[in-house]
């Protein structure tokens, strides 16, 4: 009992460090030109590794750095003061690469 | 140039590279935009704005004028603040509502430097296939008074996304006010977009080139 607590308690705590991916359904996403701004801003978050805009998808996808996160209140705050809406915000273990490469695979 | 008033902003200006309008006066917050028209030989404009917030921006710009019913020409720098007054963002599409106002100095043939303001607004609405763009721009000063309204209407032949090239075939149809220019002018353009980079162009239907450039950073 002891070791399925605390193997349980071990992959609890790799996922928490293990932060992921963060993917965001966001309402205005028409113009590359000017969701620049989504990505800058969110570039500019310490804890972000690295960000995936797709206008076909509506989508905005954040990587973070391993045991780091940005708090749902903050990610809204940007994109709001970015100028668009955000519909939905949800963690995924997706890995960001592979989103970018399913964007990828869309715009085609 | 030295002896205009508000000569400095005007120099401002130019310093940013030649001859804007269309587009939006603000891109996003915390960005530059850097804007430039060749308009067809009647107009030429160049504007260079920073925006503290996705909502307003403030900056500086140059428009010169040259009749093509009597040659008269306007030089006109300004200073101007943009609002945005209303943004609309649908699932696959947005529209905006802008409103700007400013004031600087303008040299006018025959009149010599007088003090001038301007206004205008912007309404258009885009999805990643159609755009439409209605924006009119108001100068006043005790030498003259325009106003230049443009219609802008876009098609793209595929829809872009983040990091693909847009591609846009645009008609433009404009018409000034205080003897600049008869009856409307009509133009078909292509505007290609990508990155922080935006370049516009073609011609009037009376043969003329009409050009404008942005860059956003």
């Amino acid at each position: 009992m002891r070791k399925i607590l605390m193997t349980s308690a071990a992959l609890l705590l790799s996922v928490a460090a293990n932060a992921g991916t963060i993917e965001m359904k966001v309402n205005g996403l028409v113009c590359a030109f000017c969701a620049q701004g989504i990505e800058k801003t969110l570039k500019g978050y310490p804890a972000t590794a690295d960000v995936v805009v797709s206008l076909e998808n509506r989508l905005v996808a954040v990587a973070t750095k391993e045991g780091q996160d940005i708090p749902d209140a903050e990610l809204r705050k940007a994109l709001t003061d970015a100028g668009y809406t955000v519909k939905s915000i949800d963690r995924t273990q997706t890995p960001i690469a592979e989103i970018r490469e399913q964007v990828r695979k869309k715009s085609k | 140039m030295s002896r205009r008033p508000f000569g400095a902003l005007g120099a401002l200006a130019l310093l940013a590279a030649v001859p804007c309008a269309e587009s939006k006066p603000i891109a996003y917050a915390k960005g530059t935009t850097f804007m430039a028209e060749y308009g067809a030989g009647t107009m030429n404009e160049v504007q260079l704005f920073y925006a503290p917030r996705y909502f307003y921006s403030a900056g500086v710009g140059h428009l010169t004028l040259q009749s093509d019913i009597d040659g008269r020409t306007r030089d006109i720098s300004y200073a101007r603040f943009n609002y945005l007054a209303k943004r609309w963002n649908g699932e696959s599409a947005q529209g905006n509502l802008f409103f700007w106002g400013g004031a600087g100095g303008a040299h006018a043939s025959g009149a010599g430097d007088v003090f001038a303001w301007n206004a205008g607004a912007q309404a258009d609405y885009e999805t990643r296939r159609v755009y439409a763009s209605l924006k009119t721009d108001f100068h006043q000063s005790s030498a003259f008074s325009h106003r230049i309204d443009t219609l802008q209407l876009g098609i793209a032949p595929y829809e872009h996304d983040y990091d693909s090239i847009a591609t846009w075939f645009v008609v433009q149809g404009r018409r000034y006010t205080g003897e600049i220019h008869d009856g409307t002018e009509w133009a078909f353009l292509i505007r290609l977009f990508k990155g922080n980079a935006w370049v516009e162009a073609g011609a009037t239907t009376d043969g003329n080139i009409q050009a404008m450039l942005m860059f956003n950073f």
